[in-house]
């Protein structure tokens, strides 16, 4: 009897102990799977980003139980931005972006798809504290809001030949236009006496593809006019004298053959070291080492009119970080990319990607002092960073590059129509585009 | 008299067979045609890049169609191509098949080589011209190079671009129309130049007194299918030359290619089309005119 009742009262604390061991195990689960947020993140789909992507979302998931981030780069197409008007269209973009063109958000937020950064009350601290006011501003919208925050950028410099000019007696970079054409008279060579040019003072696409004109008129337009972008409150605004300057700029370049009229076949003819200069941004010294790392390089300030005064400026490929609005925890979203913008994961930022990070202290912090000391070419990157514009965000500004491409082809290339009359003829075309568009 | 009798009038209202025969054809009709062009004239009164929902804005797409030199630059540059295309088409395709049509060796072995190009993909046909036209490597230049002339900038000159495309589809499509004109030579009664002949008239004069004058309908039949053919030319300077230099190439079909699938304008590519095939038609109507009054005449 008391052998059974030992047994019975066994088997009660056994299953009072497993069902209370049950509902101890499964309960706290079930309100941590309940609490725990789910964040998609789409990085850019080139390999040193995904990297880093990888790297800050596991240190992310580490640090934060409670949100979880999955990282899957933009799914690869022609353009990041026809994917992201797809998935905008079809509701299926992620919480976080940090692959937003500037010159595409009018289209995203036309399609109804981004959070305003400045609904955050904290947004004017974290902005302000890693971006100067003059950097930040240009990429509030005309409401009122900021759609972006600017995360990273790659101004476009002049790379030089140091060889190739030290062979013909040019010992600094030159910066003003007729500084260039000096330079490029001693430059433009033939070498074996064949007739046929063997070095070139510099090249350009002569195509007239639109994406082109971001890497010759419009970097030298934004340094001609001290910082001016194509648009002003939404209108189209470079009908001015810095855009006939800097029309007029190529044409003479074309004009006394300092650039080849042709197409160049067969690679890079700066890595083959056909050409003196080269326009590009941060990447071309990571392409340089390993494609070509006999080519002894340097960088400088894009020439600009004689006459120019006050900084240089130029355009700096921008690519910003942007919520999606069919995101269900912007908070959350805000949090992560807040975490983004750290000091030490910009740092993570220049070393995997040898990309800027839109910080105003760069060159002061001294976290990335040792960076810049291994990379001292980056320093005049980092340094131009604060002279750079984006691309104005507006409608249908992949035509308006091209309206300017057909007009640089003219007058620049073929030197059939005058300066003026190429920026005449950009800004009808532009102002045509834009009215059609109210 | 009543035609038939009652009981064996055709029952039409109640025999269906004939709706399920064709059913096919009406769906094919619906599907490919009814909808596109439906759809098409809803679009002229829209903007919409595919991706984002479609946006009402009236007349807009008209407004600026009239306000776009470009467009009419792409005309232009239509017309350009079919003033050089059909005449050097006819001239060279009836001059093969004066040639063809006489006794020849290997006649058939060389009919069938002119024609080759034209069943070979236009794609294909317009790469290897690309090759030929290169200005520093193609074989066209190293030829002349080898004889002492200067290099031709083939495609990079806006002035020489769009003869060059028309040389290339000429080439293209010259074995169409050598057959047609081989089939008009054919019906030349022989009778007409053994008189001729007799009367001392020399090759060249029965050329142009009998052999011309027979082929005048073969003529007008070429001129209509060039001029329809040119009218939709498209690969050839989306392929060699996108339309450049100087946007000499350009031509209507491109441009409005370029506005739908490059931009994204799905509206005003329509809108373009609309106009486009209204310029299509007027032409269509005054060629069937001259031609009925030269028929009649």
């Amino acid at each position: 009897m008391h052998s059974h009742r030992l047994i019975l009262n066994a088997l009660i604390l056994f299953s009072t102990l497993a069902l209370a061991g049950c509902s101890d195990r499964h309960e706290p689960e079930q309100r941590a799977s309940d609490k725990i947020v789910e964040l998609t993140y789409w990085p850019a789909p080139n390999p040193q980003e995904v990297q880093l992507a990888d790297t800050l979302v596991r240190e992310w998931n580490l640090l934060h139980p409670g949100i979880h981030v999955s990282m899957q780069p933009i799914p690869v197409s022609q353009s990041t931005e026809e994917v992201l008007l797809a998935a905008i269209a079809g509701k299926t973009t992620p919480d976080i972006c940090s692959n937003i063109q500037p010159a595409a958000l009018y289209e995203y937020s036309r399609a109804g798809g981004i959070i305003p950064f400045d609904t955050f009350p904290d947004f004017d601290s974290v902005a302000r504290g890693r971006t100067p006011l003059d950097l930040l501003e240009p990429f509030r919208s005309p409401d009122g809001h900021y759609y972006q925050i600017p995360w990273k950028t790659n101004p476009v410099m002049m790379f030089y030949n140091v060889r190739m000019f030290e062979e013909v007696g040019i010992w600094r970079a030159p910066r003003t236009y007729s500084e260039f054409f000096a330079a490029a008279k001693k430059l433009t060579r033939d070498l074996n006496g064949d007739g046929q040019i063997d070095i070139w003072a510099g090249e350009r696409d002569i195509r007239p593809i639109w994406w082109q004109r971001l890497f010759d008129f419009f970097p030298f337009y934004v340094g001609a006019s001290t910082g001016k972008t194509l648009f002003k409150g939404g209108v189209p605004d470079f009908n001015d004298d810095a855009a006939v300057e800097v029309f007029r700029f190529f044409q003479e370049c074309y004009q006394k053959n300092y650039f080849p009229h042709t197409y160049f076949q067969g690679g890079d003819p700066f890595l083959l070291e056909k050409k003196a200069t080269h326009f590009a941004g941060p990447w071309e010294i990571a392409t340089l080492r390993s494609l070509a790392p006999q080519v002894r390089f340097d960088v400088a300030l894009l020439p600009v009119p004689d006459n120019h005064k006050g900084p240089v400026y130029t355009y700096g490929d921008y690519k910003n970080i942007s919520i999606f609005g069919t995101s269900k925890h912007p908070r959350e979203a805000w949090e992560f990319v807040k975490f983004l913008l750290q000091p030490r994961n910009d740092l993570m930022l220049l070393k995997i990607t040898d990309q800027i990070p839109v910080r105003g202290d760069l060159l002061k912090n001294p976290l990335f002092a040792e960076y810049f000391k291994r990379n001292p070419k980056m320093v005049r990157f980092a340094e131009q960073a604060l002279y750079t514009r984006s691309i104005d965000s507006g409608p249908d500004l992949k035509e308006i590059l091209d309206a300017i491409s057909q007009e640089y082809e003219a007058c620049a290339v073929y030197g059939r129509i005058t300066p003026s009359d190429a920026v005449t003829d950009a800004m009808k075309r532009t102002t045509m585009i834009v009215e059609w568009n109210k | 008299m009543k035609l038939f009798p009652t009981s064996e009038r055709p029952r039409h209202s109640k025999n269906r067979t004939g709706y399920w025969f064709v059913l096919p054809y009406v769906i094919f009709f619906g599907t490919f045609v009814a909808y596109p062009l439906m759809f098409s004239f809803i679009l002229l009164f829209h903007r919409w890049n595919i991706v984002t929902p479609m946006e009402w804005v009236g007349l807009k797409n008209f407004e600026r169609l009239l306000r776009d030199p470009l467009f009419f630059k792409s005309i232009w540059n239509t017309i350009v191509f079919l003033f050089i295309h059909i005449p050097l088409q006819i001239v060279v395709a009836l001059g093969f098949a004066v040639l063809l049509n006489s006794r020849l060796k290997f006649r058939g072995f060389f009919r069938a080589v002119y024609f080759m190009p034209v069943v070979v993909s236009g794609v294909v046909v317009t790469i290897l011209w690309q090759q030929l036209y290169a200005y520093d490597s193609g074989l066209l230049n190293r030829l002349l190079v080898m004889m002492g002339i200067d290099r031709v900038p083939w495609l990079i000159n806006p002035d020489v671009a769009m003869p060059s495309v028309a040389l290339m589809a000429t080439w293209k499509n010259v074995g169409i129309y050598i057959i047609l004109f081989l089939v008009g030579l054919q019906n030349v009664p022989n009778e007409l130049y053994e008189s001729a002949s007799l009367d001392g008239a020399t090759a060249i004069r029965q050329f142009f007194r009998i052999t011309l004058p027979m082929l005048n309908p073969t003529i007008v039949v070429v001129v209509v299918l060039s001029t329809i053919g040119g009218f939709s030319l498209f690969i050839e300077p989306y392929v060699l030359t996108g339309g450049g230099p100087m946007q000499s190439t350009l031509s209507a079909v491109l441009y409005i290619y370029n506005q739908a699938f490059y931009f994204g304008h799905m509206g005003y590519a329509a809108t373009l089309g609309f106009v486009f095939a209204l310029i299509i038609l007027c032409v269509v109507l005054l060629q069937r005119k001259v031609i009925e009054s030269e028929s009649t005449s």
